[in-house]
């Protein structure tokens, strides 16, 4: 009953709340990112996150760096995390915490059948697959021909086995057909996890669910936008937008017709809550798009901690990480690349 | 007396066209090596943009193709004598953006490409990364593609700058 877990919450969360505020309390701050952004080389960045929790991660990498190896590392750290939380949860806290890495298992399972579609070794793929999203048949992923057979050789086994019942054909893997994969077995993947978290009920129902109901409406964007100029037809479209969130429906069928930037900010600034993100790009401009959604999320990923006795902390905890990673790995870049001027078009603070 | 003034004063003239020549031809070649610079700058962090938005399992090196495929764009290199003060050929390098190639189709006998074939043909070579990718990423390809004509053009007025400097030497020894 909402409003009651102050009660019951600690006898098997108590615990694991006390471990992830801990963490959140080690993200970097901005003081951190200004130190950060400072630097010359990534041999400097290794020295200011030496001082940092990601130090005995990064402490043994040799010069050279490269972007890829601190943000492997970085992730490592993270994955150590969500291990250690894991195995200590019980239920139905453990069956959260594994599905805030489905999303993940999508993303490795689509790698590897693009990677063998081209014709590339199963080995290097599984090097890149993310370590969050991993699972013990990933790499018999390389013999599916279809994704009938990709569902009943492999995936039939895994967490992901009934979000593919709305993408099973017969038809052949290419590159538009494993996009449209993608994007159904997220939409399926969202749907079922806002689902489960209405069924928990009390300050989870209600965090997860605002939570969740933004990352659906910001896909919704994104693939709309991604997909202008591209042969998906309005209608493939629609069925790729998850059926909640505040653009369902109507905002939905208006976002399926537009043809370009414009349009999309013409359906979008019709809904308060997103009059401000699109307030702050030029017309016909959508490079900052990004960096608008990623500041709305940290804002709400925040304010989820102000909130005691619920499983949104956890998620919250494992998207801010994610979050800095991108942070670490944008002001990477633009160490590498000498284009330090270009750092601030990227980067979120999250405090 | 006269005509040795006069012949003197037109190989000199001659000389300063062939000199003038040569120094616009390396301030174009300097030019556009800084150009070429600032664009693949602008290119290389487009796509590091373009990763950070869709994600480093969506947008690396292990997606590239290795099944076979012909190229969509090609370099043809030309000789060409005329106008050459020094009797040697000079090369000459024409871009070919986004057509088939002569052994592939051989019954699309366009002299150019429509601007939705590029664009398709744009389209599919990024469908590697997935049907639908991020409008940085297509910025990216842009870079990369404005570059590439640089490129060309670079090894021309190269071409071209040598070819002055030959003149030149050859006039001044």
């Amino acid at each position: 009953m909402y409003g009651f877990e102050a009660m019951t919450f600690n006898i098997h969360g108590g615990y694991l709340e006390a471990i992830v505020r801990g963490h959140r309390s080690g993200l970097l701050t901005a003081a951190d990112y200004n130190n950060l952004c400072q630097c010359e080389t990534l041999d400097d960045i290794k020295m200011h996150l030496s001082a940092t929790e990601y130090g005995p991660y990064l402490q043994n990498e040799p010069s050279p760096l490269h972007t890829t190896t601190i943000v492997e590392k970085c992730t490592l750290k993270l994955v150590d995390e969500y291990k250690h939380m894991l195995c200590q949860a019980t239920e139905p806290l453990s069956t959260f915490l594994q599905y805030i890495t489905y999303g993940h298992m999508i993303d490795n399972v689509v790698l590897i059948v693009t990677g063998t579609l081209h014709e590339r070794d199963v080995q290097e793929l599984l090097e890149k697959c993310h370590p969050l999203g991993m699972f013990d048949s990933i790499a018999t992923l390389a013999v599916a021909q279809n994704m009938r057979e990709l569902y009943r050789l492999v995936l039939v086994d895994t967490p992901l086995a009934p979000y593919f019942s709305e993408c099973i054909t017969s038809e052949d893997l290419d590159d538009m057909n494993i996009e449209i994969m993608r994007n159904t077995l997220y939409k399926a993947y969202l749907e079922d996890f806002y689902q489960f978290c209405q069924k928990l009920g009390g300050a989870t129902a209600e965090i997860m669910s605002d939570l969740l109901a933004f990352e659906a409406d910001r896909r919704a964007v994104n693939i709309t936008i991604n997909s202008i100029g591209t042969e998906l037809t309005r209608e493939d479209r629609r069925k790729l937008y998850s059926s909640f969130g505040l653009l369902y429906p109507y905002g939905h069928e208006e976002l399926a017709v537009c043809e370009d930037i414009d349009q999309v900010r013409g359906v979008m600034e019709k809904y308060p809550a997103y009059q401000h993100i699109f307030g702050k790009l030029s017309y016909g401009e959508s490079q900052m798009l990004d960096k608008a959604f990623y500041e709305e999320e940290v804002k709400r990923l925040c304010l989820s901690f102000e909130q005691q006795f619920h499983y949104g902390v956890f998620f919250a905890y494992m998207r801010l990480r994610e979050q800095e990673i991108r942070n670490l790995m944008w002001i990477s870049e633009c160490v590498a690349q000498n284009q330090k001027s270009r750092v601030h078009d990227s980067v979120v603070f999250i405090f | 007396m006269g005509e040795e003034n006069e012949a003197t004063n037109t190989q000199q003239s001659t000389t300063e066209s062939e000199a003038l020549n040569f120094l616009d031809s390396v301030d174009n070649y300097l030019i556009l090596i800084e150009s070429l610079t600032s664009t693949l700058g602008q290119g290389w962090l487009e796509l590091s943009s373009a990763r950070h938005s869709m994600g480093g399992s969506r947008l690396n090196n292990v997606l590239l193709t290795l099944k076979h495929h012909s190229a969509p764009t090609t370099v043809e290199l030309d000789y060409d004598n005329a106008g050459s003060m020094t009797k040697s050929k000079a090369p000459q390098l024409t871009l070919s953006k986004w057509k088939p190639s002569a052994t592939q189709e051989s019954n699309e006998s366009e002299a150019t490409t429509s601007p939705l074939k590029t664009e398709n043909h744009r389209g599919k070579v990024l469908s590697m990364f997935g049907g639908m990718v991020s409008p940085k990423l297509r910025a990216s390809q842009l870079s990369f593609e404005t570059a590439l004509e640089t490129l060309v053009e670079i090894a021309n007025v190269r071409s071209s700058v040598l070819e002055a400097h030959r003149a030149l030497k050859l006039h001044k020894g």
